[in-house]
């Protein structure tokens, strides 16, 4: 199995109906190790079903696969529907742009250390209506609360497995553009020529 | 330091286990970062995308005790495809005509993802290669082939794209 360590530490709450806790996650989280390692959080979220805000601390994790997002994202939903936050912070850049290609970036926001993730949660309101939410965290945001952590293979979608109907009319997705528009190649500027050739 | 050669293929074999994948994604970085023109950030991406079309293989196409298989290409300046294969022998296989159908029908923009697992194959492996083919394997199983050009990731980063041209006059 890979090796992976997830913290889980109490931070200073906001408020009084707040909870704050920081996830230190490190090492690579794969799918030799995700469905386990993942268990961690879900039993936090268990103990606290309402007023939970979390911030993922990324410092020290070097890797994470589709699979941890796709938990990621079922967190994200779950707190929020329970009034809380999540955040992310210290993300490295190769963690960074694997969540924006997915589109996680539209959802979590992203922070370049624990004490501005933390002064997010404190100013932000409940997210009680994510208006702005895209459709993806709409349909991925599962039930609500009582249900607890997924059991390590959450009625997958597996990849090669037929795929579920689209939800009736979903709004138009707004996909990540993880690579921004081409550069004009040189070969091909006007009012040039080659005399090479 | 030796130069990065024309062309370069290697091929791995390795056990349908999950285990294994951490090294395999320790290889392509350090393969990439070191053998090709790609830059850092198409390494880690690179890494992704063999971690994510393994991963479908180990789980989908081939049973435990069996092999996959991945072969990297890379033709120096040009492009690097990975090709990845699967025995077939798993119990959840189906044939590339399926999986193509899969991938087209979760590329469609309104496509919503609503489990833990779905977004590797077409938010991972298909944003970030140019080119994905699924063909079935006459022994049984698919390969999976996905390209990248260099030219189009470079222009992605704004990068200066390599000039086989020494000079240029301006026209009138």
């Amino acid at each position: 199995m890979t090796e992976a360590i997830i913290t889980i530490e109490d931070a200073q709450s906001p408020s009084p109906d707040k909870i704050l806790k920081i996830v230190h996650i490190s090492g690579q989280l794969d799918e030799s190790n995700i469905d386990e390692k993942i268990q961690e959080i879900y039993k936090v979220l268990e103990a606290n079903p309402k007023g939970l805000n979390l911030i993922f601390d990324m410092e020290n994790l070097e890797y994470m696969n589709s699979k941890s997002i796709g938990y990621l994202t079922d967190l994200y939903g779950k707190v929020t529907e329970a009034n809380g936050q999540v955040a992310i912070a210290k993300a490295k850049n190769n963690i960074l742009d694997i969540l924006q290609v997915v589109g996680l970036t539209q959802l979590i926001k992203t922070f370049d250390s624990t004490d501005e993730a933390k002064n997010y949660i404190t100013a932000a309101t409940p997210a009680s209506a994510p208006a702005t939410m895209p459709t993806e965290q709409a349909a991925s945001a599962p039930t609500p609360a009582p249900t607890p952590a997924p059991t390590p293979e959450p009625t997958p979608e597996p990849t090669p497995a037929p795929a579920p109907a689209p939800a009736p009319a979903p709004a138009p997705t707004p996909e990540p553009t993880p690579t921004p528009a081409p550069a004009p190649d040189p070969n091909q500027t006007g009012g040039t020529f080659n005399i090479n050739q | 330091m030796e130069q990065i050669p024309e062309k370069t293929k290697i091929t791995i074999t390795l056990p349908t286990n999950a285990y294994f994948m951490s090294g395999i994604r320790d290889f392509t970085l350090t393969m990439i970062k070191n053998t090709t023109n790609f830059s850092e950030k198409w390494a880690f991406r690179f890494q992704s995308v063999v971690d994510e079309l393994c991963n479908n293989a180990i789980e989908y196409g081939s049973s435990p005790g069996s092999d996959i298989r991945i072969s990297f290409n890379h033709v120096k300046d040009q492009y690097l495809e990975i090709t990845v294969e699967d025995t077939g022998a798993g119990t959840n296989k189906i044939n590339a005509a399926q999986l193509q159908k899969i991938f087209n029908e979760r590329k469609e923009p309104g496509y919503v993802f609503t489990g833990i697992r779905g977004r590797g194959l077409v938010k991972i492996i298909g944003e970030w290669t140019d080119e994905i083919k699924f063909v079935d394997r006459p022994e049984g199983g698919i390969a999976v082939t996905v390209k990248k050009y260099l030219k189009d990731a470079r222009q992605a980063e704004t990068l200066p794209i390599p000039n086989n041209n020494t000079l240029f006059l301006n026209n009138l």
